[in-house]
């Protein structure tokens, strides 16, 4: 089917997201909480667009609502650029030193307002996490759950339960990867790698050496498929063992 | 023969924290150590609210339609002995009816109460809560069992569409419609769900139908669990209604036994069980997601619409949410029909809003009136105007997402449609009014200071927008203000209303957005001459006594707690502006206006 997108007609899929579908022809909108992987959380309120349809003009999260036959999308215009101002004005207040933040407001154009960028104490310099909520649902997608956000309003963050080092976490770092603000500290040193307060051994990779994940993560993938199979490589080996597997094949299969 | 008497003690929360329940239970014991001729043994309830909650505790006599105010204990001796025994009126426990300057023996004539009419609240104060046969007596279950006999679930719906009820909790979503929805959704089971997370401040509409009339709000479930195709049903009862769940209880249990809930409801094939869940004082799962959220023992966050509740609700499947005195209306409208509900109030906003009044206003309490009324009734006539001889400043409808509406707007009808177009809203009735003494820009501090504490925080224009809204209107009563915040607050307040995820967020600007546009000298005369002029906001007030107005009374000097204010008799008073507090006590005491703001 067919929708419009700033004037123009654009091929969509039943079932895509607006979002999904301005990506794929080549329409810029802005997202903190987005992840293809992990659709859905719309907490971060920078994707919002306007929607006209049946005769009705709304603004919504693009990251979540569905196209439907011959709406009309715009992405850009005087009120969506000034909701998106005052938005990355209210992330940079809660994350002054922020480089993605600083590097989305130099993008959009977004223009300081100085009254919020008062620095009343509260905010800690280190603080980066603008709270989209991806990490947790990364975390809860691998089904390990050792992380969630805690209170709520003004005082909500993301930790492990009573800020303790978690049973559940097997360090593998999805919260961390998934970030779009770089806001989740992990370290690695020495094969050891430390995230959420908690350290872990981490394993070779019985090809090029590579430490590449942490034996809890192997442990918990193993007994998740359940199969033993070898999974010493890292991700990079595999991908050459499986060419040159394939290459064997296909050679063989030429041959004939 | 003498009729039978009935005692109706006013058993709701507001009155039995005046002490009602002591006052039903000495009638229950004195009448009984009397052992009264068996025809006169009067039979004593304790119901729900009469509504004139600041008169309480009230107690109603039947038939004689006598009604006492302020009732103590002490009292019971002599009603029993003369307006039971002697059909003798006790003048003194009479209430004075402000409008008609006289003392009026029956509630069914005090002004609070000939303006109104009591479509949802219609049994409230009548029967004992805790008696299904008083809810039988008047109807009760009539209407199930017309819908489970003569009607199919597609006619129940079409009825409930041409009454054109409009959802009470505050979205004013067309009821029958919502129904349609959920019959036609695919997916199985279906669940229906009664919001009463009731949490404005000073909202009590619902907690009055919860503890007063339990049975309509199982009947109206129940009909729309027929008409949808739905067989559990939960009441989302916020933790803090402790009477409600007790009285609510009590009348899941009678209906079971009855069979009007249960398997196989009056003999037919048609099976509903409705269960009580106790919300954990979160505000926001008054918002329908984050309620289903909360039931499933989820964070209650709400989630992106659509896909609406209808559709996917709880635990993934069509559900109906409404609120409680969306639920006590279905039986009425099943048992009158679509026509006469659509006879009352406005063409597009039928029937009647029930309010919770409070505030600065002589009548405080709980009132139902058809839609269309102006606010200048529903303040000045039922609810008895300003005490104190102050004057009407603002009137804030909607609750914390509500607005401010000034006095050139009180001839608005009340509906949904002329509130919004206010900046304002129904919401689900709360009526908070305000007089002269009133700072516009504290309330919208207050309110902020409210949503503060109850966003959730998933979405950021919400958690962020809110606290730094806050923090600026912080700064403008403490004299921080600075040039441009208006404006700035104007912004900010758009920015939240377009991009929130809920309608918390959505409406948690409209108290700053709507005080700024009908108040907005006041907000300049905070930030430019850092003043306050209701001298409300303590660092930008300074009182004086006006020495035209003072007549040396004294009062305001003996009233004074840190003894800031000195004056002989018959002398002109000063106040000492370095000892006093600005607490305004002075201000609310003085007879002769004498004390004003700087």
């Amino acid at each position: 089917m067919e929708i419009i997108i700033d004037g123009k007609k654009a091929a969509v899929q039943e079932g895509e997201t607006i979002l999904q579908a301005a990506r794929r022809n080549g329409i810029d909108i802005p997202t903190l909480c987005y992840s293809d992987a992990l659709p859905g959380i719309t907490s971060c309120r920078i994707c919002m667009v306007e929607v006209k349809e049946n005769g009705v003009t709304k603004r919504v999260a693009s990251c979540a609502y569905p196209v439907h036959e011959g709406m009309e999308v715009t992405t850009d215009n005087e009120t969506i650029r000034r909701t998106r101002n005052v938005l990355l004005n209210l992330y940079s207040a809660r994350v002054p030193h922020n480089k993605d933040i600083k590097a989305l407001k130099e993008k959009y154009d977004v223009p300081e307002i100085k009254r919020l960028q008062v620095n009343k104490g509260e905010t800690h310099l280190a603080e980066n996490c603008v709270l989209c909520g991806l990490c947790v649902k990364a975390c809860e997608e691998m089904g390990t759950n050792a992380i969630s956000t805690v209170f709520r309003g003004a005082e909500k963050k993301v930790g492990t339960p009573f800020d303790e080092p978690s049973d559940s976490c097997i360090g593998c770092g999805a919260c961390a990867s998934v970030c779009p603000t770089e806001a989740i500290q992990m370290t690695q040193e020495n094969g050891v790698r430390t995230i959420w307060d908690k350290t872990f051994e981490l394993i070779q990779c019985k090809e090029c050496g590579k430490y590449f994940a942490t034996a809890q993560e192997i442990a918990y993938v193993k007994q998740k498929i359940g199969n033993d199979m070898d999974m010493a490589l890292c991700e990079k080996c595999k991908q050459k063992g499986n060419a040159a597997k394939f290459k064997e094949a296909l050679k063989a299969e030429l041959d004939i | 023969m003498e009729s039978k008497k009935t005692i109706l003690v006013c058993c709701g929360t507001g009155c039995l924290a005046n002490g009602s329940q002591k006052i039903y239970d000495a009638f229950k014991e004195q009448l009984k150590a009397l052992e009264l001729d068996v025809e006169l043994i009067p039979d004593v309830k304790g119901t729900g609210c009469h509504g004139l909650c600041q008169k309480g505790p009230l107690v109603h006599i039947l038939p004689q339609q006598i009604t006492y105010v302020h009732v103590k204990d002490s009292d019971v001796p002599e009603i029993i002995a003369k307006s039971i025994t002697n059909n003798e009126v006790i003048d003194r426990l009479l209430y004075f009816d402000a409008q008609q300057k006289a003392k009026v023996q029956s509630k069914e004539d005090w002004t609070f109460d000939k303006k109104q009419m009591r479509l949802a609240l219609r049994n409230v104060g009548h029967i004992d809560n805790e008696s299904i046969d008083d809810y039988i007596e008047r109807d009760g279950y009539k209407a199930i069992a017309k819908v489970l006999k003569n009607m199919k679930p597609q006619e129940v719906i079409d009825e409930m569409k041409h009454s054109k009820l409009r959802g009470r909790g505050g979205g004013g979503f067309l009821t029958g419609l919502k129904w349609s929805f959920a019959a036609k959704a695919e997916g199985s089971p279906k669940y229906v769900i009664c919001n009463a997370d009731e949490g404005d401040p000073g909202a009590f509409m619902d907690r009055s139908v919860l503890e007063g009339d339990p049975h309509t709000v199982l009947e109206g479930m129940a009909i729309c669990a027929y008409a949808i195709g739905a067989n559990r049903g939960f009441l989302y009862v916020r933790d803090e209604y402790g009477l409600a769940v007790k009285n609510m209880k009590k009348a899941i249990e009678a209906a079971k036994k009855r069979g009007f809930l249960g398997e196989n409801i009056l003999g037919t094939e048609f099976s509903f069980d409705a269960e009580i869940v106790r919300g954990g004082g979160a505000f926001v799962c008054g918002e329908e997601t984050a309620l289903i959220a909360s039931i499933e023992g989820k964070t209650g966050e709400p989630v992106q619409k659509p896909p609406f509740p209808a559709d996917k609700g709880l635990w993934g499947k069509p559900t109906i949410i409404n609120n409680v005195e969306t639920w006590s209306n279905v039986p009425l409208i099943i048992n009158k029909g679509a026509d006469w509900f659509r006879s009352i109030g406005t063409e597009n906003s039928p029937g009647t809003k029930v309010f919770a009044l409070v505030g600065k206003i002589a009548n405080t309490g709980l009132v139902e009136v058809p839609m269309g009324i102006t606010l200048r009734e529903l303040i000045f006539d039922i609810g008895g105007g300003i005490p104190g001889g102050r004057k009407f400043k603002a009137v804030q409808t909607g609750g914390p997402s509500g607005g401010c509406i000034p006095e050139s707007k009180l001839d608005l009808p009340v509906d949904f449609d002329s509130l919004t177009a206010e900046g304002s809203m129904m919401g689900s009735g709360g009526l908070v009014v305000m007089d002269d003494r009133t700072c516009m820009v504290e309330v919208a501090r207050f309110y902020m200071q409210f949503l503060y504490g109850e966003s959730c925080g998933k979405c950021a224009p919400c958690r962020e927008g809110i606290k730094r809204m806050l923090e600026i209107l912080g700064d403008i009563c403490e004299g921080r203000g600075q040039e441009g915040d208006i404006d700035l607050l104007l912004e900010m307040g758009e920015a939240i209303q377009e991009s929130s995820l809920c309608a918390l967020g959505k409406t948690a600007a409209n108290p700053v957005i709507s005080n700024i546009e009908n108040f907005r000298e006041e907000f300049e005369e905070h930030i430019k001459n850092k003043r306050c002029p209701a001298g409300v906001c303590k660092d930008l007030t300074e009182f004086y006594v006006d020495a035209e107005a003072c007549k040396g009374c004294t009062l305001c000097a003996k009233r004074c707690p840190v003894g800031a204010i000195s004056g002989e008799k018959k002398q002109l008073h000063v106040i000492d502006s370095e000892k006093c507090t600005k607490c305004g006590i002075c201000i609310d005491s003085c007879k002769f206006n004498a004390i004003k703001v700087k």
